[in-house]
């Protein structure tokens, strides 16, 4: 199940995306003026956006209900996050609930102890793989089935973004054998 | 015409006449076919003496509508939309592959993907250009010519991004494997470029073993072709003696100044570069070298290494020095007892406080906030270790190790992934149970406060007398948009007073423009340029004179107003010379006002009364094409723009007057 060989990779979550409704109309100019930490954004599609500093995120609110939270760092704090943010639009007098909460993108980082052969990985993996060097300089492989993209770099790092934690892993368990294939051996 | 028998008489010889179109058997004279359709080509004579041969042209492309309407009208006339796009496809095509100069098969190839592409509607919500350009872009890769997208990019002035984007999604969708780029393939295209003359072929082979070379030494990976290559030409060309500065080189090359002497230094670091410039022909060396972002990275690591060491000799130096210093207090403190026993009392007291602080701290970075107090609490632990040492050997190895180099470095230098990786895992499995606990409270809709503390959350909100003095703030700030929202929702009342209210949805302000009413061609230009603004680089004041003095020198306005853009100018002249074939009733009046700025002077002036034929009216001048008559400034430009589609994108002077469409990729087009 886990990688080949006894070495097992560590995977580091660098973001996690999430939404959830409070089935309440919200009104934006009140939480705009009683909020320390708000920004009112009028331009595209009116929103506030509210910071918090305890887990790190960020969260946009609509009037319509909907909440948008990034920055946490784990799918439990991004939980804690977001109903720390229902919280505080409780007291400040909506009649908050706290529904369909969940967790739409996650992205973390993975290091192989291996260089990887971009060119060979590509041809041997088309056409899930993608590499245009004069664009960007990783291939990108993407999985199906899970809805995840990896980005995998020739120094041997790869970035996963996955609708879930477990996806992520799993890509990661997926891509292992095939960048193993093409890893640059020793000299 | 398989042998037929006569149905009266059974004769099997047949006449066939073809200029009639008839079979008749020759034996009873009965005529078995009448009007045969035949496969052979009539010609007709002309006015003028000459002979065409009878027939149109069917596109092999096109549906059963045949265009009957007379063998004029050689453009996209009744036929269907899908039609015209191929067709429209195809020329632009055409037109910018041969600015490429790829031959006639890359783009019957290039059109076939257009095909494709537009029969999978990928054509939809995307600029033609760009999926034109993205065509192009795949025959180059699978054929394999030294075309960079960067090129493609210039000549349409688009984002290399955008296009990359657009040529990505078409190979996926097409299904077609685009080969990776070889860097080896621009090489002769870029010597050829940089002059090399005789020994453009020695300098060229030169270039692509040090590009083995360099591929072999992992520099190519996650990298752009051209900057390698350029890394590789330059250095080819001072092996043969050629100065080429770096600024030519990224001029042929396309790169940034900073991107090619990374490139020269990461290769200045590989092996290879050691060798003299017989050697590298002769030898290839074996060994291969780590990509440089490895090395990096790795660099990094080492130096914190080195940095992790340095401090540990800092505090072992430090510890001498403070042992050097007890020695001498000691010696001091021989000289008075009594301190003594105080002393040892002190150590028996701290000892036990500090145990436990040492360990932690010498572990640690030497974060001395007072240098005394550490050095002394190192010499105390140093005390207490001899001290325990002699008693308990043992216990002492676990908790202080103040003199010792530790080992910690091996434990830090160790497998990286193992260490964190074992507790992460962990974690993640602990994220993915939890996720199935905290199911229940979602249903619910109740906010669970589980690990909320409230009072830090009060503390994101302003109390009272903060939020007024916000509340001032943000109104005075925002006045202008509150106004705006007040008026319009006045407006919206009284519309729905009336029962007249619409639901506007925010268009697009599309500019339509009252036509310029003026009485002479100058006031006309005048009137458009102030609505226009079109180029700073345009001399508005000879333009104004053109009207007046037909021989003033419209070589000015040439370099006045295509500055730097030959093609341009090249366009235009075809554009003139196209206009002159097109009839005045079908040409409008917008194409009057090209002459206005036209490059083609002398000849229209010789043929054209300029200065006296202002006020005429439109119809007395047919053959020639004069600003004649009020000019009126038309939005049937738009409709024109089928005829207009000869010149193209490139047009830029019908452009700037009319088309609005045009109007903006123009300007920046001017810009360049």
């Amino acid at each position: 199940m886990e990688s080949d060989n006894d070495v097992a990779l560590d995977i580091i979550i660098t973001n996690v995306v999430c939404v959830f409704r409070t089935r309440c109309h919200l009104n934006l100019r009140k939480i705009a003026l009683e909020g320390t930490n708000v920004i009112y954004k009028r331009d595209v599609g009116q929103k506030v956006l509210m910071k918090l500093r305890k887990p790190r995120i960020t969260a946009s609110i609509w009037s319509s209900g909907k909440v948008i939270c990034t920055g946490a760092t784990s799918e439990e704090e991004a939980k804690l996050g977001a109903r720390r943010l229902a919280r505080s639009l409780q007291k400040l007098g909506f009649k908050v609930k706290f529904t369909d909460f969940k967790v739409v993108n996650v992205l973390a980082v993975c290091t192989m102890p291996f260089e990887i052969r971009l060119p060979e990985f590509t041809k041997s993996n088309r056409p899930l793989a993608s590499y245009e060097p004069e664009l960007h300089p990783a291939a990108s492989y993407r999985i199906k089935n899970l809805k995840a993209t990896l980005q995998v770099f020739s120094t041997g790092s790869i970035t996963v973004t996955a609708p879930s934690v477990q996806f992520v892993a799993t890509a990661v368990e997926q891509i292992y054998p095939l960048v193993f294939e093409s890893r640059k051996t020793a000299r | 015409m398989s042998p037929r028998v006569c149905k009266n008489c059974g004769g099997t010889d047949i006449d066939i006449d073809q200029a009639r179109g008839d079979a008749v058997c020759t034996s009873c004279g009965s005529v078995l076919e009448d009007n045969i359709i035949v496969s052979e080509v009539q010609f007709v004579e002309n006015s003028g003496g000459g002979s065409s041969a009878v027939g149109q042209f069917v596109s092999s492309e096109s549906s059963g509508k045949a265009p009957s309407l007379g063998a004029g009208f050689h453009n996209s006339l009744g036929k269907e939309s899908r039609a015209q796009t191929l067709q429209n496809g195809k020329r632009q095509i055409h037109h910018l592959g041969n600015q490429l100069q790829l031959n006639q098969h890359c783009l019957d190839t290039a059109f076939n993907f257009f095909k494709m592409a537009v029969s999978k509607h990928l054509t939809r919500g995307r600029k033609m250009t760009h999926v034109i350009a993205a065509c192009l872009y795949l025959v180059c890769r699978t054929e394999g010519t030294p075309h960079m997208l960067l090129d493609l990019s210039d000549l349409l002035q688009v984002n290399v991004y955008v296009l990359g984007k657009t040529f990505l999604l078409l190979a996926r969708e097409l299904c077609i494997n685009a080969p990776a780029i070889d860097p080896c393939l621009y090489i002769p295209r870029f010597a050829h470029m940089l002059e090399f003359g005789d020994k453009n072929h020695e300098v060229s082979m030169t270039a692509l073993r040090l590009l083995q070379r360099m591929k072999r030494d992992w520099m190519h990976t996650g990298r752009r072709p051209s900057g390698l290559c350029g890394a590789a030409l330059l250095v080819a060309a001072r092996m043969h003696d050629f100065r080429r500065t770096v600024k030519e080189i990224i001029r042929v090359v396309k790169v940034c100044e900073s991107t090619l002497r990374k490139r020269l230094n990461e290769f200045e670091d590989t092996p290879t570069s050691q060798l003299t410039v017989e050697q590298f022909m002769k030898v290839d060396l074996e060994e291969e070298c780590d990509p440089p972002s490895f090395t990096a990275g790795l660099r990094k690591i080492k130096i914190q290494q080195i940095e992790q060491e340095l401090t540990k000799k800092i505090q072992d130096v430090e510890d001498e020095i403070a042992s050097y210093q007890d020695e001498i207090e000691t010696e001091l403190e021989n000289s008075r007892p009594k301190l003594k026993g105080m002393y040892a009392s002190l150590l028996k007291d701290d000892s036990l406080d500090d145990s436990s602080s040492l360990t932690s701290g010498i572990h640690g970075e030497s974060e001395a906030e007072d240098e005394e107090l550490t050095v002394a609490s190192n010499h105390l632990s140093k005390d207490l270790y001899n001290k325990m040492q002699q008693k308990n050997p043992e216990s002492v190895d676990g908790q202080c190790q103040p003199a010792s180099k530790t080992p910690s470095l091996t434990s830090l230098l160790g497998p990286l992934p193992t260490a964190a990786s074992l507790g992460l895992t962990e974690s993640i499995k602990e994220c993915i149970e939890d996720k199935k606990e905290s199911k229940e409270n979602g249903e619910n809709g109740e906010l669970d406060l589980n690990g909320i503390d409230d009072s830090e959350i009060e503390r994101y909100l302003l109390n009272e007398s903060e939020i007024k003095i916000k509340t001032e703030l943000w109104m005075k700030e925002n006045a202008d948009y509150l106004k705006e929202q007040k008026e319009k929702e006045e407006r919206i009342a009284k519309e729905k007073e009336l029962g007249i209210y619409k639901e506007h949805k925010p268009k697009k302000s599309s500019k339509k423009r009252e036509p310029i009413r003026a009485s002479t061609a100058g006031e006309a230009i005048e009137k458009m340029l102030e609505q226009k603004k079109i180029s700073s680089k345009i001399n508005y004041d000879v333009l104004r004179d053109l009207n007046k003095g037909g021989g003033t020198p419209n070589h000015e306005q040439d370099g006045i107003i295509h500055s730097g853009s030959a093609k341009k100018s090249a366009t235009r002249r075809r554009s003139t010379n196209n206009n002159r074939d097109i009839s005045t009733p079908v040409s409008n009046m917008g194409k009057r006002l090209q002459p206005l700025i036209s490059s083609q002077p002398t000849k229209k002036i010789a043929a054209e009364q300029v200065p006296g034929s202002q006020a005429t009216p439109v119809e007395s001048s047919k053959t020639v094409l004069v600003e004649s008559g009020p000019v009126v400034y038309n939005e049937e430009e738009a409709v024109e723009e089928e005829d207009e589609e000869e010149e193209e994108s490139c047009v830029s002077a019908l452009q700037l007057i009319g088309g609005n469409d045009y109007g903006y990729e123009m300007e920046e087009d001017e810009g360049y």
